[in-house]
């Protein structure tokens, strides 16, 4: 019985963890191409969550489809917010970017807090009264399952995005030199434009893939900027095959924590290691050595 | 600074000591008071983020520690008061020499998201063990003030106000504040040139931690009552950093000019945005970084400097042209 739960607690863990490594892969791109810790990437997470909500209230349609309207549109935003507010302190001190970001976050969760209130709120959809069974003592919940199952799919997209395409070949590019990139005639503004533009998607759609199983409030965003920072730096900083690990890694220990120790020390969990990573082994678990 | 500048800091602190002799409102004294007590943070702050430039966004474990020391060595223990303040500050340097010990081996983000980190774990730590901190539901804290109680917090906030001022420009004429400025404007360069890096940013953030816990003490003081999400979120952290970078990191009247305009800016739109009060935060910091990355103080006095110079150079022309 006691294997039983911790290899449900296993399985539920990894379903959470896809989508935290999307969230994570999304960051570890940004900071690869721009050095810029973005803190506010659990505030667009929290936006890609609140744009499938309203879609969903207004069209009735399943979120399933509407999570690829908010990425678009987080798309649009990251991509503006690039041009209009991070290319402008371009080169400036990290100091200035992350407070930068810092204020973007602010606006974005307080912004939502003025026009949707502070309350809770939850989609119904039928597929919520699902279980899929596993022998006797398995069982998982439909819709993180299928959210699984997409986050599994763009997670290889993003993948395939940044090792094979030419603006993906442009962004490691930028990623191992930025002085070197621009005299090989790539044009460093769009592609980190894009970059930033496609990490801030992916965590809009992981927001909107969240939606059927969460709450959503203004504010939940926050602990997701944090583990997002955990599982970038578990994973080396700029990998984001490290961050999807690191995803499915945060996934797991917080559900064991969760089984073991009670769910109010799940994120503890996540701060400690954290340190431990940072203070041991800062490239990371997954990392190779960088100065 | 001048022996004018020092006389006219003194005629303003004895001015503010005056105050609640003219103005008796408790809410007036009590938006003062967080006038005050948020110009001393981000004094504090100002040693670790101005002068010695890491960018700290885990104050609020200082902070934190200074309120539950008092709350809890002076409630569970029953220390007085006064001497559970003392003890709250010795654990706020605990955790300073345990923070700095790890992060300032590291640099740039990575420092900022560990300061984040071990203030985040001390609020979960707060808020996961309810036999010992009360949990979310909070606890107690015992009064420091007695009689007319907002005009007491009031006159500390303003003598705490003071003091940090004082530790800055001592601290910013002495031989330490330079080694602190070497090692803002180029960490290596330092290193070579003999300045122990990782000490003297240490002892910067000793005395900030210190001067940070007594505030939180008074803080929670005031309200007699204190809960994790209060007083050790990251909220706190960011505050006291805009506090000082508003006004100009790394000087000494900034962050007193930053708390002024961020309190009172903050106190007109409460009634505006209710809960989404955090708004204006947001809004300033992104005018800051885009158009004043030195802040208020530090870009009045960069315009002053060059104006200066070039009237300098107007005058030497002149004396070139007189010959």
């Amino acid at each position: 019985m006691d294997f039983y739960a911790a290899l449900q607690a296993v399985i539920n863990g990894l379903l959470t963890g896809a989508l935290y490594a999307l969230v994570g892969m999304g960051l570890a791109l940004i900071f690869g191409v721009m050095r810029i810790v973005n803190f506010a990437h659990g505030a667009f997470m929290m936006l890609g969550m609140y744009a499938t909500y309203v879609l969903f209230t207004r069209t009735d349609l399943s979120p399933y489809i509407l999570f690829i309207l908010a990425g678009i549109l987080l798309f649009a935003i990251g991509y503006a917010i690039y041009f209009g507010l991070l290319r402008p302190i371009h080169g400036k001190s990290d100091f200035m970017q992350i407070l930068l970001t810092l204020g973007i976050g602010l606006i974005a969760t307080d912004g939502v807090l003025l026009v949707f209130g502070a309350d809770y709120h939850q989609i119904n959809i039928s597929l919520l009264e699902k279980n899929l069974h596993f022998g006797q003592h398995i069982s998982v919940n439909a819709p993180w399952v299928v959210s699984f199952g997409i986050a599994v799919v763009l997670a290889l997209a993003l993948y395939y995005f940044v090792m094979r395409t030419m603006t993906g070949r442009a962004a490691r590019a930028i990623a191992q030199n930025r002085y070197a990139a621009p005299l090989m005639g790539i044009n460093v503004f769009r592609v980190q434009a894009i970059s930033f533009a496609v990490g801030i998607a992916a965590a809009g759609i992981a927001g909107g893939l969240l939606l059927p199983v969460f709450y959503i409030y203004p504010q939940v965003g926050d602990q997701f900027t944090l583990k997002a920072f955990v599982m970038v730096v578990l994973g080396g900083m700029e990998s984001i095959v490290g961050a999807a690990l690191a995803g499915l890694v945060l996934g797991v220990v917080e559900s064991l924590t969760s089984l073991y120790w009670g769910n109010e020390w799940a994120l503890a969990v996540d701060f400690v290691i954290f340190l431990l990573v940072l203070s041991l082994k800062p490239s990371g678990i997954f990392g190779r050595q960088r100065a | 600074m001048k022996r004018s500048h020092l006389m006219a800091a003194l005629v303003i602190f004895v001015l503010s000591l005056l105050v609640p002799l003219v103005v008796q409102t408790d809410y007036v004294l009590q938006v003062l008071f967080r006038i005050y007590l948020f110009a001393a943070l981000g004094l504090a702050w100002n040693l670790v983020g101005g002068y010695a430039g890491q960018l700290s966004l885990g104050h609020a474990a200082y902070f934190g520690a200074g309120a539950y020391g008092l709350a809890l060595f002076s409630g569970r223990l029953g220390v007085s008061p006064w001497i559970a303040v003392l003890m709250g500050m010795a654990v706020a340097l605990a955790c300073a020499l345990l923070i700095g010990g790890v992060s300032f081996r590291l640099r740039g983000p990575y420092f900022v998201l560990a300061t984040i980190a071990f203030a985040e774990v001390l609020r979960l730590i707060a808020k996961n063990l309810p036999e010992v901190t009360g949990g979310d539901v909070g606890v107690q804290v015992p009064a420091l003030f007695h009689g007319n109680v907002n005009r007491a917090f009031y006159w500390a906030a303003v003598v705490l106000t003071a003091l940090a001022f004082a530790t800055t420009l001592a601290i910013s004429r002495a031989r330490f504040g330079y080694y602190l400025l070497a090692i803002r404007e180029d960490e290596d360069t330092a290193l070579s040139v003999g300045i122990g890096a990782a000490r003297n940013k240490l002892a910067a953030l000793l005395v900030s931690a210190a001067l940070t816990a007594l505030a939180g003490a008074l803080y929670a003081s005031l309200f007699l009552y204190v809960v994790p999400d209060q007083v050790l979120s990251i909220d706190v952290s960011n505050e006291i950093a805009i506090v000082a970078m508003l006004g100009g990191a790394g000087t000494a009247l900034g962050p007193i000019v930053g708390s002024v305009v961020l309190e009172s800016a903050s106190e007109m739109f409460k009634n505006i945005f209710k809960e989404a009060h955090l708004l204006i935060y947001g809004v300033l910091l992104v005018l800051v970084v885009l158009f004043l990355p030195e802040g208020i103080i530090g870009t009045i006095s960069a315009f002053l400097r060059r104006r200066a110079m070039f009237g300098g150079i107007q005058a030497s022309a002149k004396d070139v042209a007189g010959d």
